[in-house]
């Protein structure tokens, strides 16, 4: 055991400052999307929903439905549309209520016919 | 604020008084595909330590205060995660982690819910695939109500500019 | 510890021609199928063609598995791994029953059962079959891929004789935190293990089946999520398989790209299991230094690949996520550092090696009999590695991988052969970096086709099989992760000798999921 003891003392602490302090590890996880609305036509809306392999995008009358609780931060929406996609950056995301993560993204130019 | 939103706001302070300082966490895997539990594991790690915030794992449910659970709610274990569930004495708090509890990746079919909502009444949601440690230090502070919400006001728009 | 070299020889070939010689069977082509070889065979043939295929040295039942096609013909296939490529054969399944298969192969046992849950197809001879993978209200309009069986399979685990009493004693779905959900019945009579059976269904979310209908882009997503902890080689198995289908190959630099993933994810598993090594033996600082080093792994894999669990990276033509290669050089030695200097410090504590010694212990034969793969069969001294098969040009061909092996076959000798595959996994890397890494990929054509793809996951060799239709969607898609294969070895390695408190240091040292098996 003095080994261990040893190798203890020398390693020091690890261990995250969170939540007190922001942890700079965060910057490498990956996050869901955020959409550019000037850049979101029904048209390229309708390519990012059929990307999507985890049901977090529809799309109804004037808006496109992210729902974050659904994304899996997979890329692909983002691989079908680079411009009209980037990362959030946002992990810290837990909420009480379910419909805190449901977002309604307005659809550039005119509503869906 | 109306009555309900009242009672919410009771509830939540009485839960931060009992759970905020000592919280007892139950796991429950209702068919993820085994990321979510590593990360989960990795709570107890050095890196991230979640005794130091007053929580530990507890394998017994009847000493549980939360129970953490994560998959879509296969249907084939409806009945273990009921039994877990109500051996678990009140107050508790049910807390959905990952995309697969929250209603993503698998739909609802015959083989699964789709949702733990479903199956278990949740009150926390913690989005991921897998949520990573710091993501379930968040949810579970926001859980005990010592840590803010920030999902009501994101919006996951940028500007032209961004 | 031993290191062997890989033996490049041609014995696939030898065994088509004496197979051939047999009469009733017809080779197909192999080009497009990438080492694997499509013999058809007549069902009458199909037990001649078992027999010679399990008689040949060295030759191991790697998967079987049916499908049963738009006419409602069902068809069974066995991949048996010969030396560096596998064979499949194909038989079409008139009526109910085919030929005992386990009988020749007991490697066969659980996918004759699987089978006939999901297809309704069982052996002749009337011998028992365990449900494996539906759970019991799964009635005759559960979703399956064939049709159901007439009489639904038993509730049966081997028979034992033991002198004194004999107590079953559930255990799960729920088990310690943290863990899988997984139900044992342990078959005690007191301290001493007799028995060990184990139900997955409870986690049977049914990915095979949700698989169809889907391009192979569209499929990816849910093959690497069939296994978490395995979704680069599952992934890259079943991109193998559909890229085979089409005759599609990723280009170099992808291909090389995938393997640094795959052996990333090597890493970050053996450390994983050394921490649940030290967690079952009561060995608390082991424990936080492997999870130290994990932790290190795991952001590792972010910095490089954008995911701590590398989910996207693979796939089919070539590469989702780019690598950041600067990123990798700079992070990995330090990562693997802390993984080494825990791994010294545990192979100097006498006590945590006691519990490891003549622990769960798995002969060479065994592992054979089973067609177990992996550090479990390698800890046997059976040199089976996925990374050996193929031919060139896959990523490996120009770095061949040295594989380890042990002896003793017990937990110490798994644990061995990790830390051995671990220095060499970060060998690897370094020379795939050097020779250069990418992101492009190929474009898939739509057409159709049917393939094979293997990869060597950290729990040992995952297969897929896929066949797509014109339009280049899947039709029937197989995945057999490397937690299929060894779940049959872990009762054999619990059995006798061993006692409760070796339960969980045995599950650790094989390092299995759930999720990989019930799929």
């Amino acid at each position: 055991m003095p080994l261990w003891f040893a190798r203890g003392l020398r390693r020091g602490v690890v261990t995250t400052r969170y939540p007190d302090r922001p942890e700079p590890a965060a910057a490498l996880l990956p996050t869901p999307p955020a959409f550019r609305p000037s850049l979101l036509t029904a048209q390229v809306a309708e390519r990012l929903v059929q990307a999507c392999p985890s049901a977090a995008l529809r799309l109804s009358e004037a808006a496109m439905i992210f729902d974050a609780g659904a994304c899996t931060a997979c890329g692909r929406c983002a691989e079908a549309a680079p411009h009209a996609v980037a990362a959030s950056g946002e992990w810290e995301l837990a909420t009480t209520a379910r419909s805190a993560l449901i977002k309604e993204i307005p659809l550039a130019g005119e509503a869906r016919q | 604020m109306n009555e309900e939103e009242a009672a919410a706001r009771r509830l939540r302070e009485a839960i931060a008084t009992q759970f905020g300082r000592s919280l007892h966490i139950r796991t429950l895997d209702t068919g993820s595909c085994a990321a979510c539990e590593q990360e989960i594991r990795l709570l107890s790690a050095p890196h991230y330590d979640l005794h130091r915030l007053g929580f530990f794992f507890t394998p017994a449910p009847r000493h549980a205060d939360l129970l953490l659970v994560t998959g879509p709610a296969i249907r084939a274990f409806d009945v273990a995660a009921r039994k877990t569930y109500e051996a678990m004495p009140g107050p508790k708090v049910v807390v959905a982690t990952g995309a697969c509890a929250l209603g993503g990746v698998y739909p609802e079919d015959r083989f699964v819910h789709g949702e733990v909502a479903k199956v278990l009444p949740v009150d926390v949601w913690i989005p991921g695939c897998p949520p990573s440690p710091l993501a379930l230090l968040h949810g579970l502070g926001v859980a005990v109500g010592r840590l803010a919400e920030k999902a009501r006001e994101l919006t996951f728009t940028v500007g032209d500019a961004g | 510890m031993t290191a062997v070299e890989p033996r490049p020889a041609g014995p696939l070939a030898e065994l088509t021609r004496r197979l051939t010689a047999l009469g009733g069977l017809e080779v197909r082509g192999g080009g497009a199928t990438r080492g694997a070889v499509t013999v058809r065979t007549l069902s009458e043939a199909l037990e001649q063609a078992t027999h010679a295929l399990a008689a040949a040295p060295g030759a191991r039942l790697a998967d079987m598995f049916a499908d049963r096609d738009a006419r409602g013909v069902t068809t069974l296939r066995l991949v048996w791994a010969c030396g560096p490529g596998y064979l499949v054969t194909e038989a079409e399944i008139g009526g109910d029953e085919y030929p005992p298969l386990s009988d020749i192969a007991p490697a066969a046992f659980v996918e004759e059962c699987e089978i006939y849950e999901q297809f309704g197809i069982r052996p002749g001879g009337g011998k028992p079959l365990n449900r494996v993978m539906l759970p019991p209200h799964a009635g005759a309009d559960f979703p399956r891929l064939g049709h159901a069986p007439s009489r639904p399979p038993v509730e049966m685990h081997a028979p034992h004789t033991v002198a004194g009493q004999a107590f079953e004693f559930p255990f799960g779905p729920v088990r310690q935190v943290g863990t899988e959900s997984l139900y044992y019945g342990l078959v005690t009579s007191g301290e001493e293990l007799v028995d060990l059976y184990l139900f997955t269904w409870h986690k049977h979310r049914g990915v095979e089946w949700r698989l169809r209908g889907k391009t192979p882009r569209e499929a990816v997503f849910f093959a690497e999520r069939a296994e978490g902890l395995s979704a680069v080689a599952t992934g890259l198995a079943f991109a193998a398989a559909a890229e085979a289908a089409l005759g599609v190959e990723p280009p170099p630099q992808a291909a090389r790209t995938r393997a640094v993933a795959l052996e990333l994810e090597r890493l970050y598993n053996h450390a994983a299991a050394m921490a649940a090594l030290c967690a079952s033996t009561g060995l608390t600082v082991g424990q936080s230094a492997a999870e130290i080093a994990l932790e290190r792994l795991l952001r590792l894999n972010a910095a490089a690949f954008g995911h701590r669990y590398l989910f996207g990276v693979v796939s089919p033509g070539g590469i989702g996520r780019a690598l950041d290669a600067g990123a990798l050089r700079r992070d990995l030695p330090g990562a693997y550092g802390e993984l080494r200097r825990a791994a010294d410090a545990l192979l100097a504590t006498n006590s945590f090696l006691d519990r490891l010694e003549a622990t769960g212990k798995l002969t060479a034969e065994q592992a054979r009999r089973l067609g177990l793969v992996g550090p479990v069969a390698r800890a046997t001294g059976l040199p089976v590695d996925a990374r050996l098969a193929g031919p060139a040009p896959g990523p490996y061909a120009a770095h061949p991988v040295v594989v380890i092996t042990e002896d003793a076959g017990d937990v110490l000798a798994r644990f061995r052969v990790m830390l051995g595959e671990a220095a060499e996994s970060v060998r690897l890397i370094g020379e795939f970096l050097d020779a250069g890494t990418g992101t492009a990929r190929a474009e898939l054509p739509e057409t159709g086709g049917s393939g094979l793809g293997w990869a060597e996951s950290p729990r040992g060799e995952v297969l897929a099989w896929v066949a797509l239709d014109e339009g280049g969607r899947v039709t029937r898609a197989r995945l057999r992760p490397g937690s299929v294969r060894n779940w049959r070895g872990f009762d054999d390695a619990c059995r006798s000798q061993n006692v409760f408190t070796d339960i969980p240091i045995i599950e650790a040292s094989f390092w299995l999921t759930v999720a990989g098996t019930a799929r």
